[in-house]
């Protein structure tokens, strides 16, 4: 209600929720929240419906209504949607709305980028759909197996469009951690700190870290993938090890991608044991403790999915052991939300109702994961049905806490209850479907995975799978229904309507304003309130909520907010910090005459734009080797729309000031864009650090010292090695010349970057034709491929600096960039450019002299 | 539902098998015996724990809900509006009982740990016969067996109470080569090798099948695996050399062993599974 | 113009060590021995270009341990892998 009254004051720049083109222009959180959920919700139905087509095909023994090819592009797309386009943007949509809420930001750091992540998320998961009707999606199982992968096996155009979708995934993910990260450690409400963050929040941080690091892995996999489908290196064809350094690259992704999906889950019981149980959780910082741990050990684990391949003794001992290690914080997180009902007030909504349940389905997927843990057993497990009941019961397991998660924020997104009987149906049904539908697996665990022929004495049991399948689906059928219904028949509800709820997003009203808070939220001493800057010294009203009159204020809508009200330790913490209050904060926290001239517009085009282009873009390169023009036309359109659109958005002016007082440990001096491109750059260093690492893996394999280095001699590559570190020189200068307001200098210092980089591009051309000339192409031999790849990625990073210089001297000539502030974008370009340079300074010994 | 014969299989199997069957005359300790005991073992104390703790939850869920007096008894302080989050005190009820899981959960499987060096090297050659080694090599869609003379075959024929070696690979994508009756199994990767073992305590036929998703017929790629007495086994073996490898295609050998000896042990020809009726659908890059 | 000067070293420095680097390999070293050095100037020229050209030694340590803790992944990951087939 409160959007729309902003809407017509023109507030927020934005047309009203119930035009569609709110939706297709928003930058706001909530915004973008709600599109990531319903989105979600959309891949579920998608991946449901397939699953379900799954249980009717095992419903006998043998093959009946699903042809084998059919089959097994179902049970690849029935993962690979659940697990990427499902369940974690699913856990993001949540993420969205709540995070700035809970930790007190208006919005997140780069609300254009926010909206630019979910664009990508939704076009990656069309872009998935399309490959349906290109011969048939990718039927090599969502673990994507090496040489299976390959366009020898899995020919179909479809296959490649899918690989590519995961592509633009894992972009999606890769701006949205950036854009979390720099949020959660630089918008934090004073005093928060972030020992103190609310649980739901501590699970989304480590999981986006996790997410960084693990998705740049995965991205380092894809475009191998993509390069061996399309361009023609042979990688994972390669007899040396190529089909293990898929499972490497896979499974370093692939195990803390089991806990991205399950921490926001934990996230969510957490938050709803507390609140539903009236305490607070037991042992707080030793459930903290024990997540940080996972999250970290989480990438030292993942050679226990590669216990029956060729690795030797010793390093399988090692993983066993780590392997235990991440089990053991599993226990006292389990503990510590058990002991938290001790004492309580325990209320069986639904939203704690799904919670326990997910608590219950954790505990059995745990105890049938320390099984797995156990590699004798593990060797018989491997590929049965075992593994289907156990991953079904962690992440599905925690999936039951998402839709928890989805009652529990209902309110709060909508502004109505849903109906809570029904929430109680969708929950029996969907227990008990479940279990149904899962447990039977663990019974037949002799049924191989991911065959439609299975042996005759497991009929039974995978029937009873199948009906429980249909059970659980019925569930879903009642939550839409209930979703939707009470989107209009719904109670209305005030700011808060669980008795206990603590954190901040319950402290405003349901759904939150435009800015979320009626003033600058502070934890200050001990306890929210909303400080109100006050312009000339003069105290403005405003919602001034301490301890108990927070309370009030959300439980009763009359005097939410707009309750004028001056409160004495307010206009003291004002006067202490009057300067930010006045200089910064005035447009960020505030909605006051002068902020709307400063940002009078939430709304871009951009975001979608790119989305689409990248859309249009990948789908032409999935099929580019076909003999049609088609494909490569629709490249070309895609590569004009996406220059067209990042030039546009690059000029559009949209200033996200930054938050005047919050807590920034451990970035307090970095601001918000710099700590962004470092971050984006970590994950980068991930990536070119996989690419390395499986030349390295590769060339292990083949013998290191019998392995031939492609280039004939190291003397061009020394020569590039020159222009670069010239080209990084020239960029140090630029910043000089820049932050001295010197127009001339800088686009002169810019220009000459342009220049080397050109010559670099130029001397490598000239190299790479020689080669080609000699016979020597990506195919020709993993030397080769590893030498051209890797090099054409780093090219492509030099390619795609010099656009940026190039756009940026365009914008220089008109006088951009001048002065201390003005500066920082040819800081944070040079921080890019000087990354591409190191990188440079590894690949030129490992390719050219070693 | 009881557990007739169609749910005789599973975990109901395995208990009943444990109970019935006390393992052979020999003293050969083989995959099938060591899976069995841990598998056991880890259910009975998986369930255990499993049992105790929900039903613990279960019990708190119920005991602490809301009207039920016992929460609104003493001076419990409960979260408010717009705290700074923190925790409750109980600390130390968490450490003693996850103290006890760790002690569970390491012990078990480190007991698993020791059996894990027998498992992958496998007996001695003093404990037993001297091994018979065999190359497995996994295609689209089966399985090809080369014994120490150079003789290729599509079933598995092996001898009883003889361990036997096998070095696993694959001529195309990644597989992975499973009996499971045998406790039996590990990947098939083009270009690398890996090795396992087994002994087969009785005779009898059995299936050797994939494990790891490698196309369109996948589930149908398997292969017979025959086990028959030391002495036929020589026979067969005797008479099978390089030079008939030709004729592996049509599986003809096998049959022929079957008709040799006890026909109803190895006689029955395969069972057609239409190893190779499904093509791949296209394999034009 | 005093940084100018540093920045100017420090790219003398770098481009140094890239000759050098390609003269260790005619150098005819032991090959083991020559990889070690090679790469050893190759880490340097990175220390010197993220320290003062991204200008890591003057933002705050939390920024260097984020660059330091990304590398560690990577290295797990190569190591680990080769390691599991020697
Ligand atoms: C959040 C929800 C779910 C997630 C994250 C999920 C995830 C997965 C994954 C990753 C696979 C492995 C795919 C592969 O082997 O390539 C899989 C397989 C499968 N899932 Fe789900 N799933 C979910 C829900 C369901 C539901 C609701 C059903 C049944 C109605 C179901 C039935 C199956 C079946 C039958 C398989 C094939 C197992 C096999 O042959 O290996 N899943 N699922
Ligand atoms: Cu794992
Ligand atoms: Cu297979």
């Amino acid at each position: 209600m409160t959007e729309d009254a902003h809407a017509e004051n023109g507030h927020d720049g934005l047309p009203p929720q119930t035009a569609v083109k709110r939706w297709l222009v928003t930058t706001n959180h909530k915004d973008v929240g709600i599109l990531y959920i319903v989105t979600s919700l959309f891949f579920l139905v998608f991946g449901g419906v397939l699953a379900l087509l799954m249980r009717v095909e095992l419903w006998t023994a043998t093959q009946t209504v699903i042809a084998p090819g059919a089959y097994n592009e179902t049970v690849s797309a029935h993962g690979l949607i659940m697990i990427f386009f499902f369940i974690s943007p699913f856990a993001f949509g949540f993420a969205n709305y709540v995070v700035p809420l809970q930790i007190g930001a208006e919005d997140l750091s780069f609300p254009r980028l926010n909206a630019l992540s979910y664009w990508l998320y939704l076009f990656s998961g069309l872009l998935f759909g399309t490959s349906f009707f290109l011969g048939g999606t990718f039927s090599g199982g969502w673990t994507m197996y090496a040489p299976l992968n390959m366009p020898a096996y899995t020919p179909t155009v479809g296959g490649t469009t899918a690989v590519l979708a995961l592509m633009l995934f894992v972009a999606s993910v890769t701006v949205s951690s950036v854009n979390f990260l720099t949020t959660m450690h630089r918008q934090r409400a004073e005093g928060l700190t972030t020992l103190k963050l609310p649980l739901f929040s501590w699970t989304i941080l480590l999981t986006v870290w996790m997410m960084l690091f693990a998705f740049a892995a995965l991205l380092a996999a894809l475009l191998i993938l993509a390069s061996d489908r399309i361009v023609g290196t042979v990688y994972f064809q390669a007899t040396e090890g190529g089909s293990l350094l898929w499972a490497h690259l896979f499974w370093f992704f692939g195990h803390p991608e089991v806990y991205i999906v399950f921490f926001p889950a934990l996230g969510i019981m957490a938050e709803c044991f507390q609140t539903f149980c009236g305490r607070r959780i037991v042992g707080r910082k030793w459930f903290i403790a024990a997540m940080v741990l996972v999250a970290i050990q989480s990438f030292f684990v993942w050679m226990h999915h590669m216990f029956l391949t060729a690795i030797s003794l010793e390093i399988k001992t090692l993983f066993m052991a780590t392997t235990i290690g991440i089990s053991l914080p599993f226990d006292l997180m389990v503990f510590a939300l058990i002991y938290t009902m001790v004492k309580g007030k325990i209320r069986y909504t639904t939203p704690f109702l799904f919670s326990f349940g997910a608590l219950v389905l954790f505990i059995i997927g745990g105890i049938t994961g320390v099984f797995l843990g156990a590699v004798v057993l593990d060797y018989e497990f491997r590929g049965t049905y075992w593994v289907v009941a156990h991953f079904h019961y962690v992440m599905v397991g925690g999936a039951t806490a998402l839709f928890g998660g989805l009652y529990y924020w209902y309110p709060k997104i909508t502004g109505r209850m849903y109906d809570e009987f029904l929430g109680k149906v969708h929950f029996v049904l969907y227990f008990v479907g479940f279990n149904l539908l899962y447990f039977p697996m663990f019974v037949a665990w002799e049924t191989p995975r991911r065959v439609f022929e299975y042996h005759q004495s497991f009929v039974a049991w995978h029937q009873l799978a199948s009906i429980g399948g249909f059970v659980l689906a019925a569930g879903f059928l009642v939550m839409f229904y209930n979703l939707y219904k009470s989107l209009f028949a719904g109670e209305e509800v005030d700011g808060n309507p669980w008795e206990y709820a603590s954190s901040a997003e319950w402290s405003v009203s349901s759904p939150p304003p435009f800015e979320n808070f009626p003033g600058l939220p502070s934890y200050g001493d001990g306890r929210l309130r909303f400080l109100t800057p006050g312009r000339g010294g003069e105290v403005a009203d405003g919602g001034t909520a301490t301890g108990d009159d927070a309370l009030d204020a959300a439980a009763d809508p009359a005097t939410e907010s707009d309750r004028p009200q001056s409160d004495g330790g307010t206009v003291t913490a004002e006067a202490a910090r009057p300067e930010i209050a006045r200089d910064e904060t005035a447009d960020t926290a505030l909605p006051d005459a002068e902020a709307e001239e400063e940002h009078p517009d939430h709304a871009s085009y951009w975001p979608l734009a790119i989305g689409l282009s990248a859309y249009v873009t990948f789908l032409g390169l999935s099929g580019i080797r076909m003999d049609t023009a088609m494909y490569p036309a629709l490249t070309g359109v895609g590569l004009v729309m996406g220059a067209f659109s990042f030039v546009g958005l690059g000029r559009e002016s949209f200033h996200v000031p930054e938050m005047a007082v919050a807590e920034r440990w451990p970035f307090e001096g970095v601001e918000n864009g710099k700590l962004g491109m470092w971050i984006f750059l970590a994950s980068d260093v991930v990536l070119f650090g996989s690419l390395i690492g499986s030349y390295v893996f590769i060339r292990v394999a083949y013998g290191w010292t019998a392995w031939h280095v492609v280039p004939h001699d190291p003397i061009p590559g020394l020569i590039n090695t020159y222009l670069l570190l010239t080209s990084s020189f020239t960029v140090v200068l630029a910043l000089v010349a820049a932050k001295r307001e010197s127009t001339r200098g800088l686009v002169a210092s810019l220009g000459a970057t342009v220049a080397f980089g050109v010559g670099f591009l130029y001397n490598k051309g000239i190299e790479w034709q020689e080669l080609f000339h000699e016979g020597t192409t990506v195919g020709s031999s993993v030397e080769a491929s590893t030498f051209f790849l890797t090099t054409g990625l780093h090219a492509a990073h030099v390619i795609i600096g010099l656009l940026i210089a190039l756009f940026m001297i365009a914008q220089a000539l008109k006088g951009a960039y001048l002065g201390e502030e003005g500066s920082r974008k040819v800081e944070y370009f040079g921080l890019y450019w000087h990354f591409v340079d190191i990188v440079w300074l590894f690949l030129f010994p490992l390719f050219y002299i070693l | 539902m009881g557990i007739d014969p169609p749910f005789g299989k599973g975990l109901v199997n395995v208990i009943v098998e444990h109970a019935l069957h006390s393992g052979g005359a020999d003293d050969i300790r083989t995959t099938f015996d060591i899976f069995r005991e841990i598998f056991l073992v880890f259910l009975v104390i998986g369930t255990a724990v499993g049992v105790v703790v929900v039903a613990y939850m279960t019990y708190n869920a119920y005991k602490y809900r809301d009207g039920n007096g016992t929460a609104d008894s003493g001076d419990v302080s409960r979260p408010e509006l717009g705290e700074l989050p923190s925790g409750s005190g109980g600390g130390k009820k968490l450490f003693v009982s996850f103290f006890f899981s760790a002690i569970i959960v390491v012990s078990l499987i480190g007991w698993t740990y020791g059996v894990l060096g027998y498992y992958e090297e496998g007996p001695t050659e003093a404990e037993t016969d001297e091994a018979l080694e065999i190359e497995v090599t996994g295609y689209q869609f089966g399985w090809q067996f080369t014994y120490p003379n150079g003789h290729t075959n599509s079933t598995l024929v092996v001898p009883q109470d003889r361990p036997i070696r096998l070095t696993v690979t694959s001529d195309d994508v990644f597989h992975t080569f499973g009996v499971p009756e045998q406790r039996v199994k590990t990947d098939a990767i083009p270009g690398q090798t890996t090795k396992t073992w087994f002994v087969a305590n009785e005779t009898g036929q059995f299936e050797a099948r994939c494990y790891e998703l490698c196309g369109s017929g996948h589930s149908y790629m398997t292969a017979d695996v025959v086990v028959v007495r030391q002495s036929e086994f020589h026979d067969w073996y005797d008479n099978r050399s390089a030079a008939e490898n030709e004729t592996q295609a049509d599986d003809d050998p096998d049959t022929e062993t079957g008709t040799d000896t006890e026909g109803r042990l190895v006689g029955v020809p395969s069972v057609t599974t239409p190893n190779h009726a499904t093509e791949p659908t296209t394999i034009e890059p | 113009m005093r940084k100018i000067k540093l920045y100017t070293i420090i790219y003398v420095v770098l481009f140094v060590f890239a000759t050098v680097q390609v003269l260790v390999e005619f150098a005819g070293f032991d090959y083991w021995t020559g990889l070690v050095a090679i790469l050893a100037l190759s880490a340097v020229k990175a220390v010197l270009v993220a320290g003062y050209y991204q200008h890591l030694v003057h933002e705050p340590r939390s920024l260097t341990a984020l660059m330091v803790g990304s590398l560690f992944v990577a290295l797990v990951l190569t190591t680990a892998a080769a390691f599991s087939i020697m």
